[in-house]
């Protein structure tokens, strides 16, 4: 196999681009919550980006991706990138080298338990966030990686699509994060007073810092500089860009104003629904898929205020509904006039496809859902989830990590 | 024309006109800043 000098650097540069999202959603978080929680939410991301990115060279990449083991787990063979060098692997990318693929994937891993930490923020103790995610992205994460990506996994073999992690990243971080909200319990005082978003100025630059790494996320994942690369660029634009129009235009039909974080959200709602579907779909289903992410998830935000639920940034309504959304739409959007390895879908005269999708979202929500919930036990076993009442009055900057944000 | 086509074409014109009918209000929660004085200049010393 020769190694492509112009794919290798597009992935390269694409897995820069990944990586600089998880400090962007730090940033998006950052601003929603309260001035006293600002650092510590921007922790949870950085540090994640540390944790997990010696996890997946450790044991991470070798159990998602390594020699299949009963199709839903990969071997040991490749713990501590043991037989991951330089030359290309053809089941994954055989045109850049293996280790680059490696890094690509890496990023991945690494922003979706970050995803999860919007569902606690503002309450939960450090240490029990730390061992969660290493166990997380160890026992949920890194199963459903290799069902869907790896190569012998059941839902690859099965046929579900899922080009850049809407299954994977999205409706996995989004489940695990209703299930933390639910185990964790609410905020104090929260349905009592307004928590109100402390600099939305932050979090609309992290959503457009998001929507620029994106980019590698979605169009980095076709692994090759090309045509499909090029689509899929496209495909995610013009679905954000559709979703934050819509989600604009249902939140001031509904609450009588173009709302700015609306328009964030909505994008970032928007990137999360065409995940899966950006190298399967035209750009005319992109738009489709844009303006169902705009209308589903501001809906699922409305049903888990009503349900009194304290997901604190909406990671269920946005990753997990949104997400949901995406893989479906790929089931309905999906042509091979835009990707000939793949398959049609529901509109082009393959019904097939839609069950297979649901198998898979099914799959995901069931393992994260379960999965999340028995970590969580576990560690609440030896370090307590929550910080204490004064700890959390006081805010998680001061209380866990003894700094404050802003000296203003 | 397909399908997707005509459902991303009706997806569209139900946003965009949605804006022409759509109501306006002015918040009435949120008070304004009041800057009580003006802010000094700040001197900086080589």
């Amino acid at each position: 196999m020769k190694i492509d000098s112009g794919d290798t650097a597009w992935v390269l540069a694409s897995a820069a681009l990944v990586m600089l999202m998880t400090p962007a959603l730090g940033f998006f978080y950052g601003g929603l919550v309260r001035r006293k929680n600002v650092l510590s939410t921007i922790m949870h991301s950085f540090f994640i980006l540390c944790l997990i990115s010696v996890q997946w060279v450790l044991w991470g990449y070798s159990l998602a991706f390594g020699p299949d083991k009963f199709h839903l787990i990969g071997g040991l063979e490749w713990i501590g990138l043991n037989n991951v060098g330089f030359t290309p692997n053809a089941d994954y990318a055989p045109t850049i080298p293996h280790q680059a693929y490696m890094v690509f994937q890496m990023m991945f891993a690494v922003i979706t338990p970050a995803l999860i930490s919007g569902a606690f923020a503002e309450r939960q103790r450090f240490k029990a966030f730390v061992l969660f995610s290493l166990l997380w992205a160890t026992f949920v994460y890194d199963p459903i990686a290799h069902w869907v990506w790896g190569a012998g996994g059941w839902l690859h073999n099965l046929g579900a699509l899922d080009f850049a992690g809407g299954t994977v990243v999205h409706i996995s971080s989004g489940v695990s994060a209703l299930v933390a909200a639910l185990v964790l319990g609410r905020r104090l005082g929260f349905g009592k007073e307004k928590v109100e978003p402390h600099d939305a100025t932050m979090t609309v630059l992290g959503a457009c810092l998001l929507w620029f790494g994106w980019f590698g996320f979605n169009a980095g994942s076709a692994v090759a500089a090309g045509s499909l690369a090029t689509s899929a660029f496209v495909v995610t634009n013009t679905a954000t860009a559709m979703a934050a129009l819509t989600w604009m235009t249902v939140s001031w039909w509904h609450k009588r104003q173009p709302s700015v974080l609306g328009a964030a959200a909505g994008a970032v709602a928007g990137l999360v629904a065409i995940t899966p579907a950006s190298g399967y779909v035209n750009v005319m289903g992109s738009i489709v898929i844009g303006f169902g992410a705009g209308v589903v998830c501001y809906a699922a935000i409305q049903l888990r205020e009503r349900i009194h639920v304290d997901d604190a940034l909406d990671v269920w309504a946005v990753h997990g509904i949104g997400g949901t959304w995406g893989a479906l739409a790929t089931g309905l959007f999906a042509t091979v006039a835009i990707n000939s390895s793949a398959a049609n879908g529901l509109f082009y005269g393959n019904p097939k496809q839609v069950l297979i999708q649901l198998a898979a979202i099914g799959a995901a929500w069931g393992w994260a859902a379960v999965g999340t919930f028995v970590i969580l036990k576990v560690v609440n076993l030896f370090v307590p989830l929550r910080v204490q009442e004064e700890e959390e009055l006081l805010g998680l900057d001061i209380s866990q990590h003894g700094e404050p944000a802003y000296a203003l | 024309m397909d399908a997707t086509t005509v459902i991303a074409i009706i997806s569209c014109a139900i946003v965009l006109c949605g804006w022409l009918v759509l109501p306006h209000s002015a918040a009435k929660t949120v008070k304004p800043l009041v800057v009580s004085e003006e802010r000094k200049p700040v001197s900086v010393s080589a």
